[in-house]
Protein backbone atom coordinates (compact mmCIF):
# COMPACT_ATOMS: atom_id res chain seq x y z
CA UNK A 1 0.00 0.00 0.00
CA UNK A 2 1.11 3.22 -1.02
CA UNK A 3 -0.17 6.89 0.36
CA UNK A 4 -2.98 8.18 -1.85
CA UNK A 5 -2.32 10.68 -3.88
CA UNK A 6 -2.06 14.40 -2.52
CA UNK A 7 -5.33 15.12 -4.05
CA UNK A 8 -7.44 12.68 -2.03
CA UNK A 9 -6.76 14.43 1.07
CA UNK A 10 -7.24 17.64 -0.06
CA UNK A 11 -10.79 16.65 -1.27
CA UNK A 12 -11.50 15.10 2.38
CA UNK A 13 -10.48 18.27 4.01
CA UNK A 14 -11.72 20.68 1.38
CA UNK A 15 -15.69 18.83 1.48
CA UNK A 16 -16.72 20.91 4.57
CA UNK A 17 -17.77 23.98 4.25
CA UNK A 18 -15.82 26.95 4.65
CA UNK A 19 -16.56 29.88 7.09
CA UNK A 20 -16.80 32.79 5.36
CA UNK A 21 -15.61 35.86 7.23
CA UNK A 22 -18.63 38.01 6.87
CA UNK A 23 -21.40 38.84 9.34
CA UNK A 24 -22.54 35.75 7.55
CA UNK A 25 -20.51 33.40 9.82
CA UNK A 26 -22.45 34.44 12.51
CA UNK A 27 -25.81 33.88 11.02
CA UNK A 28 -25.02 30.31 10.84
CA UNK A 29 -25.19 29.25 14.53
CA UNK A 30 -27.63 31.43 14.97
CA UNK A 31 -30.29 29.67 12.14
CA UNK A 32 -28.56 26.34 13.93
CA UNK A 33 -29.91 27.11 17.52
CA UNK A 34 -32.90 28.46 15.92
CA UNK A 35 -33.90 25.73 13.57
CA UNK A 36 -33.29 23.28 17.03
CA UNK A 37 -35.45 25.39 19.18
CA UNK A 38 -37.74 25.51 16.75
CA UNK A 39 -38.40 21.82 15.38
CA UNK A 40 -38.57 20.75 19.12
CA UNK A 41 -41.72 23.38 20.06
CA UNK A 42 -43.29 21.94 16.54
CA UNK A 43 -42.97 18.25 17.75
CA UNK A 44 -44.21 19.11 20.90
CA UNK A 45 -47.03 20.87 19.76
CA UNK A 46 -47.75 18.18 16.58
CA UNK A 47 -50.04 15.81 19.31
CA UNK A 48 -47.52 13.13 20.49
CA UNK A 49 -48.48 9.99 22.28
CA UNK A 50 -47.68 9.07 25.60
CA UNK A 51 -44.55 7.19 24.40
CA UNK A 52 -43.50 10.07 22.61
CA UNK A 53 -43.76 12.02 25.07
CA UNK A 54 -42.06 10.83 27.65
CA UNK A 55 -38.71 11.05 25.13
CA UNK A 56 -39.10 14.15 24.09
CA UNK A 57 -38.70 15.87 27.11
CA UNK A 58 -37.10 19.52 26.97
CA UNK A 59 -35.05 17.75 30.09
CA UNK A 60 -34.11 14.46 28.45
CA UNK A 61 -33.16 15.85 25.19
CA UNK A 62 -30.93 18.27 26.93
CA UNK A 63 -29.44 16.11 28.63
CA UNK A 64 -28.76 13.36 25.56
CA UNK A 65 -27.75 16.38 23.30
CA UNK A 66 -25.04 17.38 26.37
CA UNK A 67 -23.82 13.68 26.47
CA UNK A 68 -23.02 14.17 22.67
CA UNK A 69 -21.43 16.72 23.14
CA UNK A 70 -19.33 15.31 25.96
CA UNK A 71 -18.74 12.40 23.81
CA UNK A 72 -17.38 14.63 21.55
CA UNK A 73 -15.23 16.87 23.39
CA UNK A 74 -13.84 13.80 24.96
CA UNK A 75 -12.90 11.93 22.33
CA UNK A 76 -11.48 14.60 20.10
CA UNK A 77 -9.56 15.84 22.71
CA UNK A 78 -8.39 12.01 23.27
CA UNK A 79 -7.08 11.95 19.73
CA UNK A 80 -5.44 15.21 19.63
CA UNK A 81 -3.27 14.32 22.69
CA UNK A 82 -2.22 11.19 21.51
CA UNK A 83 -2.51 12.42 17.63
CA UNK A 84 -0.36 15.40 17.76
CA UNK A 85 3.18 14.28 19.66
CA UNK A 86 3.45 11.31 18.47
CA UNK A 87 2.48 13.35 14.68
CA UNK A 88 5.53 15.61 15.50
CA UNK A 89 7.70 12.51 16.69
CA UNK A 90 7.37 10.55 13.71
CA UNK A 91 8.01 13.62 11.48
CA UNK A 92 11.92 13.94 12.92
CA UNK A 93 14.51 13.16 10.88
CA UNK A 94 15.67 9.87 12.72
CA UNK A 95 12.09 8.79 12.44
CA UNK A 96 11.80 9.45 8.62
CA UNK A 97 11.93 5.73 7.44
CA UNK A 98 8.92 4.52 9.71
CA UNK A 99 6.49 7.27 7.78
CA UNK A 100 5.68 4.93 4.95
CA UNK A 101 4.88 2.48 7.58
CA UNK A 102 2.98 4.55 10.01
CA UNK A 103 1.04 5.81 6.67
CA UNK A 104 -0.16 2.54 5.48
CA UNK A 105 -1.04 1.52 8.83
CA UNK A 106 -3.19 4.28 8.81
CA UNK A 107 -4.53 3.92 5.31
CA UNK A 108 -5.81 -0.07 6.13
CA UNK A 109 -7.26 1.34 9.15
CA UNK A 110 -9.51 4.00 7.97
CA UNK A 111 -11.41 1.71 5.70
CA UNK A 112 -12.54 -0.19 8.82
CA UNK A 113 -16.33 0.75 8.85
CA UNK A 114 -16.64 2.89 12.28
CA UNK A 115 -19.69 0.39 13.77
CA UNK A 116 -17.10 -2.44 13.23
CA UNK A 117 -14.95 -0.68 15.14
CA UNK A 118 -17.38 0.22 18.12
CA UNK A 119 -19.21 -2.59 17.90
CA UNK A 120 -16.14 -4.92 18.27
CA UNK A 121 -14.58 -2.88 21.39
CA UNK A 122 -18.40 -3.48 22.82
CA UNK A 123 -18.34 -7.23 22.24
CA UNK A 124 -14.59 -7.11 23.97
CA UNK A 125 -15.19 -4.98 26.59
CA UNK A 126 -18.99 -4.33 27.59
CA UNK A 127 -21.10 -1.34 26.64
CA UNK A 128 -21.17 2.41 28.19
CA UNK A 129 -19.70 5.91 27.83
CA UNK A 130 -15.98 4.67 28.14
CA UNK A 131 -16.16 1.91 25.72
CA UNK A 132 -17.62 4.63 23.19
CA UNK A 133 -15.08 7.00 24.17
CA UNK A 134 -12.10 4.76 23.59
CA UNK A 135 -13.64 3.08 20.26
CA UNK A 136 -14.18 6.89 18.80
CA UNK A 137 -10.40 7.54 19.73
CA UNK A 138 -9.43 4.14 18.22
CA UNK A 139 -11.05 5.10 14.83
CA UNK A 140 -10.11 8.89 14.75
CA UNK A 141 -6.41 8.30 15.66
CA UNK A 142 -5.15 7.59 12.53
CA UNK A 143 -6.09 10.02 10.32
CA UNK A 144 -5.30 13.00 13.00
CA UNK A 145 -1.88 11.56 13.14
CA UNK A 146 -1.41 11.34 9.36
CA UNK A 147 -2.70 14.76 9.24
CA UNK A 148 -0.31 16.17 11.77
CA UNK A 149 2.95 14.34 9.57
CA UNK A 150 1.13 15.72 6.33
CA UNK A 151 1.10 18.98 7.91
CA UNK A 152 4.71 19.05 8.84
CA UNK A 153 5.61 17.38 6.03
CA UNK A 154 4.81 19.94 3.26
CA UNK A 155 6.82 22.59 5.31
CA UNK A 156 9.98 24.03 2.82
CA UNK A 157 13.16 22.47 4.01
CA UNK A 158 14.84 25.47 2.93
CA UNK A 159 12.59 27.34 5.97
CA UNK A 160 13.74 24.47 8.47
CA UNK A 161 17.52 25.10 7.36
CA UNK A 162 17.77 29.01 7.63
CA UNK A 163 16.75 28.17 11.05
CA UNK A 164 19.15 26.09 11.92
CA UNK A 165 21.42 28.73 10.15
CA UNK A 166 20.63 31.35 12.30
CA UNK A 167 21.34 29.49 15.23
CA UNK A 168 18.22 27.91 16.73
CA UNK A 169 18.39 24.84 17.77
CA UNK A 170 15.91 21.78 16.62
CA UNK A 171 13.73 21.84 19.05
CA UNK A 172 13.20 26.05 18.83
CA UNK A 173 12.87 24.95 14.92
CA UNK A 174 9.74 22.62 15.79
CA UNK A 175 8.73 25.61 17.81
CA UNK A 176 9.07 28.71 16.05
CA UNK A 177 9.48 27.69 12.49
CA UNK A 178 7.56 24.08 11.87
CA UNK A 179 4.49 23.86 13.77
CA UNK A 180 3.49 28.04 13.55
CA UNK A 181 3.71 26.95 9.31
CA UNK A 182 2.02 23.32 10.10
CA UNK A 183 -0.81 25.41 11.85
CA UNK A 184 -3.32 25.59 8.89
CA UNK A 185 -3.18 22.04 7.91
CA UNK A 186 -3.03 20.23 11.50
CA UNK A 187 -6.16 22.79 12.20
CA UNK A 188 -8.05 21.91 9.52
CA UNK A 189 -7.16 18.76 10.69
CA UNK A 190 -8.90 19.41 14.12
CA UNK A 191 -11.64 20.32 12.56
CA UNK A 192 -11.94 17.26 10.38
CA UNK A 193 -11.40 15.29 13.73
CA UNK A 194 -14.46 17.20 15.38
CA UNK A 195 -16.73 16.63 12.47
CA UNK A 196 -15.63 12.64 12.03
CA UNK A 197 -16.23 12.40 16.04
CA UNK A 198 -19.85 14.11 15.73
CA UNK A 199 -21.09 11.35 13.53
CA UNK A 200 -19.21 8.78 14.83
CA UNK A 201 -20.34 9.61 18.50
CA UNK A 202 -24.07 9.33 17.09
CA UNK A 203 -23.29 5.29 16.71
CA UNK A 204 -22.71 5.18 20.74
CA UNK A 205 -25.64 4.91 21.26
CA UNK A 206 -25.76 0.95 19.96
CA UNK A 207 -23.60 0.16 22.28
CA UNK A 208 -25.42 2.35 25.65
CA UNK A 209 -22.79 5.43 24.98
CA UNK A 210 -25.31 7.70 25.32
CA UNK A 211 -25.97 10.65 23.38
CA UNK A 212 -28.90 11.70 20.48
CA UNK A 213 -28.29 8.68 18.92
CA UNK A 214 -30.27 7.48 21.31
CA UNK A 215 -32.81 9.12 20.15
CA UNK A 216 -32.71 7.33 17.01
CA UNK A 217 -32.98 4.08 18.41
CA UNK A 218 -35.81 4.95 20.45
CA UNK A 219 -37.67 6.13 17.80
CA UNK A 220 -36.70 3.01 15.32
CA UNK A 221 -37.80 0.49 17.99
CA UNK A 222 -40.47 2.29 19.71
CA UNK A 223 -41.85 2.90 16.21
CA UNK A 224 -42.06 7.24 16.40
CA UNK A 225 -41.37 8.53 13.87
CA UNK A 226 -41.11 12.14 15.68
CA UNK A 227 -38.65 11.12 18.22
CA UNK A 228 -36.30 9.39 15.34
CA UNK A 229 -36.77 12.82 13.19
CA UNK A 230 -36.16 14.61 16.27
CA UNK A 231 -32.50 12.35 16.56
CA UNK A 232 -31.59 12.80 13.23
CA UNK A 233 -32.30 16.23 12.96
CA UNK A 234 -30.57 17.48 16.32
CA UNK A 235 -27.51 15.00 15.04
CA UNK A 236 -27.26 17.06 11.93
CA UNK A 237 -27.93 20.53 13.60
CA UNK A 238 -25.25 19.81 16.14
CA UNK A 239 -22.81 18.58 13.46
CA UNK A 240 -23.06 21.96 11.59
CA UNK A 241 -22.86 23.39 14.24
CA UNK A 242 -19.21 21.61 15.35
CA UNK A 243 -18.40 22.51 12.06
CA UNK A 244 -19.18 26.18 12.33
CA UNK A 245 -17.14 26.17 15.66
CA UNK A 246 -14.11 23.88 14.64
CA UNK A 247 -13.84 26.65 11.97
CA UNK A 248 -14.41 29.70 13.68
CA UNK A 249 -11.33 27.94 16.24
CA UNK A 250 -8.82 27.40 12.97
CA UNK A 251 -9.20 30.93 11.93
CA UNK A 252 -8.88 32.47 15.51
CA UNK A 253 -6.00 30.20 15.92
CA UNK A 254 -4.09 30.30 12.94
CA UNK A 255 -0.89 32.45 12.97
CA UNK A 256 -1.00 35.46 11.05
CA UNK A 257 0.40 35.99 8.36
CA UNK A 258 -0.27 32.89 6.47
CA UNK B 1 -15.50 -21.72 18.36
CA UNK B 2 -12.56 -20.04 16.80
CA UNK B 3 -12.47 -17.34 14.00
CA UNK B 4 -11.44 -19.57 11.09
CA UNK B 5 -13.51 -21.84 12.39
CA UNK B 6 -15.99 -19.51 12.37
CA UNK B 7 -15.58 -18.42 8.72
CA UNK B 8 -15.51 -22.03 7.66
CA UNK B 9 -18.97 -22.91 8.51
CA UNK B 10 -20.63 -19.77 7.66
CA UNK B 11 -18.55 -19.14 4.67
CA UNK B 12 -21.28 -19.50 1.71
CA UNK B 13 -23.26 -16.28 4.00
CA UNK B 14 -20.05 -14.49 4.19
CA UNK B 15 -19.38 -14.78 0.71
CA UNK B 16 -23.13 -14.06 -0.11
CA UNK B 17 -23.29 -11.09 2.03
CA UNK B 18 -19.41 -9.70 0.97
CA UNK B 19 -20.75 -9.98 -2.57
CA UNK B 20 -24.24 -7.90 -1.38
CA UNK B 21 -21.65 -5.34 0.02
CA UNK B 22 -19.20 -5.16 -2.88
CA UNK B 23 -22.28 -5.02 -5.43
CA UNK B 24 -24.02 -2.26 -3.66
CA UNK B 25 -21.02 -0.11 -3.37
CA UNK B 26 -20.18 -0.73 -6.70
CA UNK B 27 -23.23 0.28 -8.23
CA UNK B 28 -24.03 3.78 -5.63
CA UNK B 29 -20.57 4.74 -6.46
CA UNK B 30 -21.01 3.95 -10.73
CA UNK B 31 -24.24 5.80 -10.65
CA UNK B 32 -23.20 8.44 -8.34
CA UNK B 33 -20.02 9.11 -10.75
CA UNK B 34 -22.35 9.29 -13.52
CA UNK B 35 -24.81 11.87 -11.87
CA UNK B 36 -21.95 13.52 -10.22
CA UNK B 37 -20.14 14.34 -13.60
CA UNK B 38 -23.23 15.59 -15.15
CA UNK B 39 -23.71 17.85 -12.31
CA UNK B 40 -20.30 19.02 -12.42
CA UNK B 41 -20.44 19.60 -15.90
CA UNK B 42 -23.58 21.78 -15.54
CA UNK B 43 -21.85 24.14 -13.09
CA UNK B 44 -18.15 24.32 -13.63
CA UNK B 45 -18.26 27.48 -16.35
CA UNK B 46 -20.05 29.38 -13.33
CA UNK B 47 -18.53 30.31 -10.42
CA UNK B 48 -21.94 30.52 -8.69
CA UNK B 49 -23.61 28.08 -9.58
CA UNK B 50 -19.77 25.95 -8.39
CA UNK B 51 -19.74 27.37 -4.94
CA UNK B 52 -23.80 27.04 -4.31
CA UNK B 53 -22.38 22.82 -6.00
CA UNK B 54 -19.59 22.54 -3.40
CA UNK B 55 -20.86 24.49 -0.37
CA UNK B 56 -24.34 22.31 -0.42
CA UNK B 57 -21.84 18.79 -0.50
CA UNK B 58 -19.77 20.16 2.27
CA UNK B 59 -23.18 20.95 4.60
CA UNK B 60 -24.73 17.21 3.33
CA UNK B 61 -21.10 15.78 3.80
CA UNK B 62 -21.25 16.72 7.72
CA UNK B 63 -24.13 15.39 8.69
CA UNK B 64 -23.68 12.16 10.01
CA UNK B 65 -24.75 9.00 8.03
CA UNK B 66 -26.84 7.53 10.59
CA UNK B 67 -29.15 10.57 10.84
CA UNK B 68 -29.21 10.66 7.30
CA UNK B 69 -30.14 6.49 7.07
CA UNK B 70 -33.10 7.36 9.93
CA UNK B 71 -34.30 10.59 7.99
CA UNK B 72 -34.72 8.47 5.14
CA UNK B 73 -36.43 5.78 6.90
CA UNK B 74 -39.78 8.07 7.22
CA UNK B 75 -40.25 8.72 3.24
CA UNK B 76 -38.54 5.40 1.96
CA UNK B 77 -39.20 2.79 4.43
CA UNK B 78 -36.83 -0.34 5.34
CA UNK B 79 -34.37 -1.95 3.45
CA UNK B 80 -32.66 -1.23 0.25
CA UNK B 81 -34.46 1.98 -0.71
CA UNK B 82 -33.17 4.41 1.60
CA UNK B 83 -29.59 2.25 2.14
CA UNK B 84 -28.47 3.11 -1.68
CA UNK B 85 -30.10 6.74 -1.56
CA UNK B 86 -27.89 7.13 1.35
CA UNK B 87 -24.95 5.65 -0.45
CA UNK B 88 -25.68 7.24 -3.31
CA UNK B 89 -25.68 10.94 -1.84
CA UNK B 90 -22.37 10.60 0.43
CA UNK B 91 -20.88 9.36 -2.96
CA UNK B 92 -21.93 12.30 -4.78
CA UNK B 93 -20.25 14.82 -2.50
CA UNK B 94 -16.43 13.92 -3.30
CA UNK B 95 -17.62 13.34 -7.34
CA UNK B 96 -19.05 16.94 -7.40
CA UNK B 97 -16.55 18.65 -5.78
CA UNK B 98 -13.79 17.07 -7.90
CA UNK B 99 -15.62 17.10 -10.85
CA UNK B 100 -15.53 20.97 -10.54
CA UNK B 101 -12.28 21.21 -9.18
CA UNK B 102 -10.41 19.33 -12.12
CA UNK B 103 -12.46 20.75 -14.60
CA UNK B 104 -12.23 24.12 -13.58
CA UNK B 105 -8.28 23.10 -13.85
CA UNK B 106 -7.65 23.03 -17.15
CA UNK B 107 -5.81 25.52 -18.81
CA UNK B 108 -7.89 27.67 -20.60
CA UNK B 109 -4.59 28.24 -22.94
CA UNK B 110 -5.54 24.72 -24.48
CA UNK B 111 -9.43 25.28 -24.67
CA UNK B 112 -8.82 28.11 -26.68
CA UNK B 113 -6.46 26.26 -28.91
CA UNK B 114 -8.73 23.25 -29.24
CA UNK B 115 -11.21 25.95 -30.53
CA UNK B 116 -9.06 27.61 -32.72
CA UNK B 117 -8.16 24.01 -34.36
CA UNK B 118 -11.75 23.71 -35.15
CA UNK B 119 -13.59 21.78 -32.22
CA UNK B 120 -16.58 22.48 -31.21
CA UNK B 121 -18.02 23.13 -27.89
CA UNK B 122 -18.80 19.62 -27.27
CA UNK B 123 -15.45 17.74 -28.84
CA UNK B 124 -13.47 19.78 -26.51
CA UNK B 125 -15.23 19.00 -23.87
CA UNK B 126 -14.61 15.11 -25.05
CA UNK B 127 -11.50 15.28 -26.62
CA UNK B 128 -10.11 17.78 -24.27
CA UNK B 129 -11.28 18.88 -20.58
CA UNK B 130 -12.44 15.57 -19.71
CA UNK B 131 -9.46 13.72 -20.13
CA UNK B 132 -7.42 16.67 -18.38
CA UNK B 133 -9.93 16.55 -15.55
CA UNK B 134 -10.06 12.21 -15.28
CA UNK B 135 -7.31 12.10 -13.16
CA UNK B 136 -8.76 14.16 -10.05
CA UNK B 137 -12.66 13.06 -10.99
CA UNK B 138 -11.40 9.25 -10.67
CA UNK B 139 -9.36 10.29 -7.05
CA UNK B 140 -13.34 12.01 -6.41
CA UNK B 141 -14.27 8.19 -6.92
CA UNK B 142 -11.98 6.34 -4.82
CA UNK B 143 -12.35 8.76 -1.74
CA UNK B 144 -16.39 8.14 -2.52
CA UNK B 145 -15.92 4.34 -2.20
CA UNK B 146 -14.03 4.17 0.69
CA UNK B 147 -16.62 6.10 2.38
CA UNK B 148 -19.65 4.22 1.01
CA UNK B 149 -17.77 1.16 2.55
CA UNK B 150 -17.85 2.35 5.68
CA UNK B 151 -21.52 3.72 5.25
CA UNK B 152 -22.67 0.53 3.97
CA UNK B 153 -22.33 -1.28 7.18
CA UNK B 154 -24.33 1.44 8.78
CA UNK B 155 -27.05 0.46 6.46
CA UNK B 156 -27.81 -2.70 7.86
CA UNK B 157 -29.46 -0.92 10.62
CA UNK B 158 -32.06 0.32 8.20
CA UNK B 159 -32.07 -3.68 6.99
CA UNK B 160 -29.90 -2.70 3.72
CA UNK B 161 -27.82 -5.91 2.34
CA UNK B 162 -24.01 -6.55 3.06
CA UNK B 163 -21.45 -6.97 5.97
CA UNK B 164 -23.20 -4.77 8.20
CA UNK B 165 -25.81 -7.49 9.21
CA UNK B 166 -22.67 -9.73 11.28
CA UNK B 167 -21.94 -6.41 12.82
CA UNK B 168 -25.32 -6.07 14.05
CA UNK B 169 -25.43 -9.56 14.45
CA UNK B 170 -22.87 -9.45 16.42
CA UNK B 171 -24.13 -6.68 18.11
CA UNK B 172 -27.68 -8.68 18.90
CA UNK B 173 -25.68 -11.75 20.20
CA UNK B 174 -23.51 -9.32 22.50
CA UNK B 175 -21.96 -11.80 25.11
CA UNK B 176 -23.25 -14.85 23.47
CA UNK B 177 -21.17 -17.32 21.40
CA UNK B 178 -19.95 -16.09 18.17
CA UNK B 179 -21.05 -12.55 18.69
CA UNK B 180 -17.08 -11.52 18.32
CA UNK B 181 -16.69 -13.91 15.36
CA UNK B 182 -19.31 -11.85 14.02
CA UNK B 183 -18.39 -8.51 14.47
CA UNK B 184 -14.75 -9.60 13.51
CA UNK B 185 -15.92 -11.20 10.04
CA UNK B 186 -18.06 -8.18 9.38
CA UNK B 187 -15.57 -5.63 9.84
CA UNK B 188 -12.06 -7.34 8.66
CA UNK B 189 -14.36 -8.41 5.72
CA UNK B 190 -15.27 -4.52 4.79
CA UNK B 191 -11.87 -4.00 5.52
CA UNK B 192 -10.29 -6.45 2.79
CA UNK B 193 -13.09 -5.16 0.29
CA UNK B 194 -12.03 -1.35 0.61
CA UNK B 195 -8.93 -2.53 0.24
CA UNK B 196 -9.47 -4.72 -3.05
CA UNK B 197 -11.32 -1.54 -4.43
CA UNK B 198 -8.86 0.55 -3.99
CA UNK B 199 -6.28 -1.44 -5.37
CA UNK B 200 -8.72 -1.90 -8.89
CA UNK B 201 -8.55 2.33 -8.97
CA UNK B 202 -5.05 2.24 -8.68
CA UNK B 203 -4.98 0.20 -11.57
CA UNK B 204 -7.78 1.87 -13.57
CA UNK B 205 -6.26 5.02 -13.21
CA UNK B 206 -3.20 3.62 -14.34
CA UNK B 207 -5.21 2.16 -17.46
CA UNK B 208 -7.24 5.39 -18.34
CA UNK B 209 -4.97 8.29 -17.52
CA UNK B 210 -4.18 9.62 -21.06
CA UNK B 211 -0.49 8.83 -21.92
CA UNK B 212 0.33 12.19 -22.12
CA UNK B 213 -0.68 12.71 -17.93
CA UNK B 214 1.33 9.61 -16.77
CA UNK B 215 4.03 10.93 -14.49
Amino acid sequence: MTAPPAAAEQSREALHAPTGRSWRSLLQPLLIVVAGVGWMVYVNNSGLDSIAQRVLTPGYVTRKTWEHVELTAMSTLLVLVIALPLGVLLSRRWARPATPVVLAVANIGQSAPAIGVVVLLAVVWGIGFWTAVVALVAYGVLPALRNTMVGLQQVDPTLRDAGRGIGMSALTVLRRVELPLAAPVILAGVRTTLVLMVGTASIAAFINGGGLGELVTTGVTTQRTPVLLTGCFLIALLALLIDWLGGVAARLLAPKGL
Amino acid sequence: MGFWEYLRSRRELLVFEAWQHASMVFQCVLLALVLGVLIGLLVYRSPRLSALATGASGVLFTVPSLALFGLLITPLGLGVAPSVTALVLYSLLPIVRNTVVGLSGVDRTLVDAARGLGMGRGRVLLRVELPLAWPVILTGARVATQLAMGIGAIAAYVSGPGLGEQIFSGLGRLGGANSVNMTLAGTLGIIVLALLFDACFLLLGRLTTPRGLRV
